[in-house]
């Protein structure tokens, strides 16, 4: 059985080797500095005057993957919700207050609104510098855990209204989704960007919906972040399990 | 000569990740990939790929290590008796 | 090749072999110190890859790995607290080697791009590194003592 076993591993092995073998003797030159994809990916983000190329493939081109992505984040963190519930025979105990060296307390508290800051800004400059919604969402609901590693849950607790950033979370994904639809309420396909102006390159307001699909994105990233990581924290600082179960 | 940084990093990347692999502990195993969160950021730079860069520190180097520690702290949590918990 | 992306190269090669060899060997007190040098070593040498490659948007990258690589030592020098207290981290001498190493880099660069807007992020990026590594070593040196089962 074992051997039979050994065997199956070493076909499937060498199957995949050759497969992977295969496919890398057709890639393109590594580093090659043209591409015909990428060639034609540039072009139409200069003709919609968004300045970085990734965010109007993100955003524009194949807004409709990024639907889909989001999608995923938004199941991921449903099936966590679910999972990381507190069971029936599981109590909730009050977090101890913890003592913190005043110097990373001082530190965290400082540097808390820096990353917010740092967040928003990320999110607001998608479609102009690397980064996006996913980026700076991703930031900005790290920083508000500084709260739990400088002070104690308790602090971090009180800022943080889970009912609220729930509510947001599917608020976003909803943005999303009617601002797909009003394009096509206005005569075009699904997620086209043809609803706004198109904005003078390289500044704040171009890229016509690209701006606010990096912002839907950013407010659902980091509202799943906040509710992921609050399940997390609740089951290891928060929920016991009943003595003798 | 200019790929000189890209084969750097490429290496220590390949060392870092089989070093991750090798750990058994799951805190050190955290240690290590937050250690290749950043290294990995690197390479994404070198290769002209800041976006995923940016995306990979985003992720890398505070919130996976959180979930994590978080995840071990549970499970060494209820391996011990209550009294000793507290 | 320029002067910029050799100096990124030496700080990312010698750096990252030094943080690899500190995080994979003994006991949990340095392999945290050495997460913790990965910040250090690693962020100078973006700022120098973004000055080497002409993309002053690079430096986003360099400012991310400042805010949040400290953050990440602290996740640590937190949940880790328990397995820390015994023997302390503490290693000032490497702590303030490393920020120098940071601060040259930056004022380095600062020299390089002459005054302005980008000079103003540098010094914001230049600031967060130094003092989140300073805090973070401090955290490690049992900032995290009074802290038991939150």
């Amino acid at each position: 059985m074992n051997r039979l076993r050994l065997w199956l591993l070493a076909v499937g092995g060498a199957g995949l080797a050759a497969l992977l073998v295969a496919a890398c003797l057709d890639l393109p030159g590594f580093g090659g500095r043209r591409h015909p994809y990428g060639d034609r990916a540039v072009q139409a983000s200069l003709a919609r005057h968004t300045a970085n190329t990734i965010s109007s493939v993100n955003f524009d081109q194949r807004a409709y993957d990024t639907l889909g992505e989001m999608s995923i984040l938004f199941a991921a963190v449903l099936g966590c919700v679910v999972l990381l519930r507190q069971a029936r025979d599981e109590h909730r105990d009050r977090p101890e207050p913890a003592e913190v060296a005043r110097p990373v307390r001082r530190y965290a508290l400082l540097v808390l609104p820096v990353a917010l800051v740092t967040g928003l800004y990320v999110v607001a400059h998608g479609q102009l510098s690397p980064g996006g919604g996913f980026q700076g969402g991703v930031v900005a609901a790290t920083a508000l855990h500084l709260l739990y590693l400088g002070a104690d849950y308790g602090a971090l607790e009180r800022v943080r209204p889970l009912g609220v950033y729930e509510t947001s979370d599917a608020v976003a994904v909803c943005a999303y989704l009617v601002l797909g639809l009003a394009s096509v309420l206005a005569g075009t396909a699904f997620l086209a960007n043809t609803l706004l102006p198109y904005g003078t390159f390289n500044t704040l307001s171009s890229g016509g919906t690209v701006p606010l699909l990096n912002a839907a994105i950013g407010m659902e990233v980091a509202s799943a972040v906040v509710v992921l990581l609050a399940h997390f924290l609740d089951q290891a600082v928060e929920i016991e399990e009943e003595q003798g179960s | 000569m200019s790929d000189a940084v890209i084969v750097v990093v490429l290496l220590l990347v390949a060392a870092c990740a089989t070093a991750a692999v090798v750990q058994r502990d799951p805190a050190r195993q955290a240690l290590v990939l937050s250690v290749l969160g950043v290294l990995l950021a690197a390479l994404f730079t070198v290769l002209q790929a800041p976006d995923v860069g940016l995306s990979q520190l985003a992720v890398g180097s505070a919130l996976t290590p959180l979930l994590i520690m978080l995840c071990v702290r549970k499970i060494r949590r209820r391996g011990r008796p209550k009294e000793d918990a507290r | 090749m320029n002067g910029w992306i050799l100096a990124a190269t030496v700080a990312l090669g010698g750096g990252g072999a030094a943080v690899l060899w500190g995080v994979t060997t003994g006991p949990p007190a340095r392999r945290v110190i050495a997460q913790n040098l990965a910040t250090s070593a690693v962020c100078p040498a973006l700022l120098l890859l973004s000055q080497g490659y002409g993309r002053p948007a690079y430096v986003d990258l360099a400012l991310l790995l400042a805010l949040l690589g400290p953050v990440g030592t602290l996740v640590f020098a937190r949940l880790l607290c328990d397995d820390l207290s015994e023997e302390g981290a503490s290693a000032w001498a490497l702590t303030w080697t490393a920020a120098g190493l940071g601060a040259a880099a930056v004022v380095a660069l600062c020299v390089a791009v002459g005054p302005g807007r980008a000079m103003v992020k540098l010094l914001v990026v230049g600031a967060l590194l130094i003092s989140g590594n300073v805090i973070a070593s401090r955290a490690l040196a049992g900032g995290f003592r009074g802290v038991r089962g939150g």
